[in-house]
């Protein structure tokens, strides 16, 4: 057995790790400068409320890969949550639309997440299938599911409940916020306070280790696509809200976004690994330069190499951390 | 038919608005004012072009253009306008777009912003700048019944009837027409093309078609909005060999599909062509009339050239200024 302990990460290796942190930081200082009215308690409220369903399916998102590890391609990655919140968000649609009760609607959704989370669970840690290839191929089965339920057609939502969501203020702030906040805040407790969430980051930081101490990790890295799932689940309603009802398409922006977010989330951990409340940090700082760059009236044929541009930064810079631990 | 009535009374009401286009432009002005440009994507040439035609406009007036674009995800489209609300900008020129920008015009409205829609009516609206889309419709219609020669059984992609205006007005005065040809059967289930990567999936879709209707069994495919899956659907006809048989009807008429209809023996045999630049143009010159307290009807309809078949699309192609084709 080697001797050798795990040795702290270098200077260069911290250096490269903040890199795309600095240059959001960067960005948004010189968009504060340059967009005008961005300093704002509404620019704040814009941000917030437009990252909300982000800030949920990136907490799902970082569970997986805490539990599975966060290399991209081996380790815990689930790219199905989005669609799992563009279908639960399609089945409340359809069935309020057919003047059925939120409370049935509300059970279908959660029924449906949950079997996208135990197929992802099962495939995974019981067939050996990658976490990359079987999230991949479940993104488009649900998206596919959710044509069917609503034949690929927008479905306008005018339910009370969820108008008060989108509607709704406490002290003069979106209600959404606080909600959102506290889902976040559930996860983020289940992942860091709870002997659970200890086991799940034991089993991603290394799982030789996480089995020999006695851990079942193959259930804690299935119990890890069951939450992410639920987390889509959660997103859902926010989906709904944002929208006034659900909208084919919408899950390919969000996809983009929540791997953006979550491990760009990974800058902000002293180890540069993915954590929840990084991640959620991530889904805030995304949102807020993208509305930054609107707000500052850059071209929009360049918003799509820009964005690009930025994934691909965080992922290389995150690649070269890593070699550099 | 109390809808029918509605649209054709519309239709009627074209007559009525299009004085307001004639009206001398020399004087209107945007100086000074900054317009937010929302746009729903840049994909399609029809998006992009009516973008373009805004934006030039605003700026040729003197405006300044704030633009944003919901790379064509409907939620972002619709978050974009509270941006705008955000920026200050002193009106708004929203293009496209489904029901998820309602509210958001509804608080523009009310923090004094003036939106301008382009092909999408709301009562939020200042006005809307669109094709006559009663004319449209009524036009493919008989587009479609003459090219089947009157009998056949159709396939329709339909997915945006109930969810955007102008597509249920396009699609439900295309049936209306297509009620007085008894011999034509339009096939239930209807298709429902996808938003994004249309040609592909309207592809697929076709190929899927197609294998549950062999040759005799299915004679035309309508799109019965726009026009971009029917690149799909054609592409699905040649690949399978059944361009022969199965004729394509679609509406948009952009430079890419009138090519593909000027392709010698194209199943592609009608359109009707819209001037999407031109629009964006006249959204804009709008904004600047509202601005000069001239009185705008809700709507503004711009001209659509119709396309009858190959020798059509090649006269609209260069009518519309895209070129010339052989």
């Amino acid at each position: 057995m080697s001797d050798a302990r795990i040795a702290p990460p270098s200077f260069g290796a911290r250096a490269l790790g903040s890199a795309p942190l600095i240059l959001f930081a960067a960005m948004l200082v010189y968009i504060g400068l340059n967009a005008p009215n961005f300093l704002s308690l509404f620019t704040l409220e814009l941000i917030l409320v437009q990252s909300l369903p982000v800030v949920i399916v990136c907490s799902g998102l970082s569970l997986v890969v805490m539990t599975g590890g966060d290399d991209v391609v081996s380790g815990g990655i689930d790219l199905s949550i989005p669609a799992t919140a563009v279908l639960c968000a399609g089945i409340v649609a359809q069935w309020l639309s057919g003047d059925g009760g939120l409370g049935l609607a509300t059970v279908m959704a959660l029924l449906a997440a949950l079997a996208v989370g135990l197929v992802n669970a099962a495939l995974v840690t019981r067939i050996g299938v990658t976490p990359l290839l079987t999230t991949l191929s479940m993104f488009v089965a649900v998206v596919g599911i959710n044509n069917v339920v609503t034949q690929s057609r927008r479905i306008g939502v005018d339910h009370p409940a969820i108008l008060w969501l989108r509607d709704a203020d406490v002290l003069g702030w979106p209600v959404s916020i606080p909600i959102a906040l506290l889902v976040a805040l559930a996860l983020y407790h289940l992942a860091h306070r709870t002997r659970l969430g200890l086991h799940m980051q034991a089993t991603g930081g290394s799982r030789d280790a996480a089995e020999i101490s006695g851990l079942d990790t193959r259930k804690l890295q299935a119990l890890s696509f069951v939450l992410a799932a639920l987390a889509g689940f959660a997103a859902s309603f926010f989906l709904l809200a944002r929208g006034s009802g659900s909208s084919p398409g919408t899950e390919d922006n969000l996809l983009l976004e929540m791997v953006l977010a979550t491990f760009l989330g990974a800058a902000f951990s002293p180890r540069r690994v993915v954590t929840l409340w990084g991640a959620v940090l991530g889904a805030i700082l995304v949102a807020a330069i993208s509305i930054g760059f609107k707000s500052m009236g850059v071209d929009v044929f360049w918003t799509g190499l820009i964005k690009g541009s930025l994934i691909l930064i965080v992922v290389a810079f995150g690649s070269v951390a890593q070699r550099g631990r | 038919m109390k809808t029918i009535a509605s649209m054709l009374a519309g239709a009627t009401a074209l007559s009525l608005a299009l004085p307001a286009l004639a009206q001398d432009d020399a004087e209107l002005s945007l100086d000074g004012k900054r317009i937010g440009i929302a746009v729903v994507g840049t994909q399609h040439f029809w998006d992009r072009e009516a973008f373009n035609g805004a934006s030039s406009r605003v700026e040729e007036l003197g405006g300044e253009v704030m633009a944003v674009d919901g790379g064509r995800d409907n939620q972002v489209h619709a978050d974009n306008h509270d941006i705008l609300l955000n920026a200050g900008v002193d009106a708004v020129i929203s293009i496209l777009g489904d029901g998820a920008v309602e509210p958001k015009f509804a608080a523009m409205r009310e923090a004094g912003i003036p939106v301008f829609t382009v092909d999408h009516p709301s009562e939020h609206s200042v006005n809307n700048t669109t094709s006559d889309n009663y004319y449209m419709g009524t036009t493919i219609g008989r587009l479609t019944a003459d090219a089947l020669e009157g009998e056949g059984r159709i396939a329709l992609f339909n997915a945006f009837e109930n969810s955007l205006r102008i597509c249920a007005i396009r699609t439900q005065l295309w049936k209306y027409v297509l009620q007085d040809y008894p011999n034509i059967e339009i096939l239930e289930p209807e298709l429902a093309e996808a938003y994004a990567n249309a040609p592909e999936d309207a592809r697929r879709q076709t190929l899927d078609l197609l294998s549950q209707y062999p040759e005799g069994e299915l004679d035309a495919i309508h799109v019965g909005c726009w026009d971009q899956p029917a690149i799909g659907v054609v592409q699905a006809l040649e690949e399978t060999g059944r361009d022969d048989d199965v004729l394509v009807t679609a509406l948009d008429g952009g430079p890419d599909t009138l090519e593909i209809m000027a392709e010698e023996g194209s199943p592609f045999v009608a359109n009707v062509a819209q001037q999407p630049n031109l629009i964006g143009q006249i959204s804009a010159e709008n904004v600047a009339r509202y601005f000069a307290d001239e009185e705008l009807l809700p709507q503004t309809y711009v001209d659509v050239v119709p396309v009858d078949g190959r020798e059509g699309a090649v006269e609209a192609y260069e009518e519309l200024g895209y070129g010339t084709l052989n």
